[in-house]
């Protein structure tokens, strides 16, 4: 056993067909967040989509992706009994809806 | 002394962690989305408990349990989960090798002030209040007995195996909890009868007394020249269109010849996997006089070797690509055309270094998707 051969950068799934891939279930929908920017850390409160306004119960995680030179921030976020998946992208400043979790 | 972190059921409990409602519910986590079509890469310990475990085709596991949960894997947020732990073990100030994605490795040795027990409740606890996931953890004398002894206490364990308590831990612990015994050389010594860590120790007592090695410190990374760069992957149903396949050899190809670049490395050794209900396992390799990192040259090769099959129009449902024969790339083109395929790839590593892997791909790739 090779101790040294993991690396984290080695992505296996980026090439991923779209249909079949890790995120079927995408969304992608652009919309709007009202957010706290607070040392270095993003808390999104509340967001609108398809004008519904949906307030943020709780974070329950949140992990980052480098996508090229973009920094992605995502947020599994609990509304009203629901867990959504949303994201912000540091270069495009873009919040979007990324799909919705069962 | 070692100190070996385990995480439990990771992809599993991440998935829990952000959706609270799997929680204590039979859960897999599928290497792709189409949940019939696919592997389980996680099982939580609810689902391990029906007998469901990673490898095994989704299929099967929900002919066990139909009301199974199911969620696609992502790999990013295992990726910076991993990464997160990792710096914040960093934080102890302690030797630390990144052993895989969901294991780490601390040197207490050199430690001024080693009390392993509660160092090793202070990282679990950390990595609860920070992820709200469990890790088990093995302590004991090098890291084969310490990562042993995170297996025996699963999930949220903390083990620690001393004199006092040797005998008794190898004695429980069934061989195949032993790294490196999951496989044949494990069922080789269960045929000779040999049940437990134990029975191996009365055999070969140097094997966990020397056995294997010393603590390999890996602050993430390696400066170390790897053996071989592969991907393979598992096609949803087999596949008999030439096309297709030709498609995700290149893509393989590709994937394995960024990884090279990105290592700076070149490969003179091509190795060629395919898996189908014809021809069961094809393995053939290729040694070539110039070294490559050119996906393009890799797939080449591959398709190369792919005429070797006895069947001229196979299905093939598993593809692997690997390359091999590695050395530090030093490589200076002479031909126009070498120098343009030179310009091309660097071009094609810029644009996907900046906006992200896969961007822009091969034509022919189009076909897998």
């Amino acid at each position: 056993m090779n101790q040294n051969s993991f690396s984290p950068k080695a992505r296996w799934d980026r090439f991923e067909p779209e249909k079949s891939g890790f995120n079927p279930d995408a969304l992608n929908e652009r919309i709007e967040v009202l957010a706290l920017f607070k040392q270095a850390r993003i808390f999104p409160k509340s967001f609108l989509w398809h004008d519904k306004e949906y307030i943020i119960e709780t974070i329950t995680y949140n992990w980052q992706e480098r996508i090229g030179q973009a920094l992605i921030n995502y947020f599994s976020v609990s509304c009203a009994a629901q867990i959504y998946q949303i994201s912000f992208d540091n270069s495009t400043f873009r919040w979007q809806i990324d799909k919705i979790l069962d | 002394m070692v100190l070996h972190i385990d995480m439990d059921a990771f992809f599993a409990s991440i998935e829990e962690a952000i959706n609270p409602r799997l929680k204590g519910k039979p859960l897999i986590v599928g290497s792709r989305g189409n949940r019939m079509h696919t592997v389980v890469c996680a099982a939580n310990y609810a689902a391990k408990a029906l007998g469901i475990h990673s490898g095994m085709p989704t299929k099967r596991a929900y002919s066990i349990y139909s009301k199974l949960e199911f969620v696609a894997a992502d790999q990013a947020k295992y990726i910076w989960t991993s990464e997160q732990i990792f710096e914040l073990l960093k934080g102890f100030n302690l030797p630390l090798n990144y052993a895989s994605i969901d294991e780490f490795q601390l040197e207490l040795s050199g430690s001024p002030d080693p009390k392993p027990v509660s160092l090793g409740k202070e990282i679990k606890a950390q990595i609860y209040a920070k992820f709200n996931i469990t890790a088990s953890v093995g302590i004991a004398k090098n890291w084969l007995l310490a990562k042993l002894a995170s297996k025996l206490n699963k999930p949220d364990g903390l083990t620690l195996i001393d004199d006092s308590n040797f005998e008794q831990a190898l004695r429980k612990a069934s061989l195949d909890k032993l790294c490196g015994m999951g496989g044949k050389a494990g069922q080789i010594l269960i045929a000779k009868g040999m049940k437990t860590c134990w029975d191996l120790y009365l055999n070969l007592p140097e094997f966990f007394n020397n056995n294997p090695g010393k603590f390999d410190e890996n602050p993430g990374k390696s400066s170390e020249k790897p053996k071989s760069v592969s991907h393979s992957y598992t096609l949803p149903r087999s596949q008999i269109n030439p096309q297709v396949i030709q498609a995700w050899i290149r893509l393989l190809s590709e994937m394995v010849a960024v990884r090279l670049r990105q290592q700076n490395l070149t490969s003179v050794t091509v190795h060629l996997w395919l898996n189908g209900p014809e021809i069961g396992d094809f393995v053939a390799q290729k040694t070539h006089q110039a070294p490559t990192n050119d996906g393009y040259e890799v797939c080449q090769r591959a398709l190369k070797i792919m005429t070797k099959l006895s069947h001229r129009n196979p299905r093939i449902r598993a593809i692997g690509v690997t390359c091999s024969g590695l050395s530090w790339s030093n490589y200076q083109p002479l031909l126009s055309e070498e120098v343009r395929r030179e310009g091309l790839i660097q071009a094609i590593d810029r644009i996907n270094n900046r906006f992200g892997e896969g961007v822009i791909y091969p034509a022919i790739t189009v076909l897998t998707r």
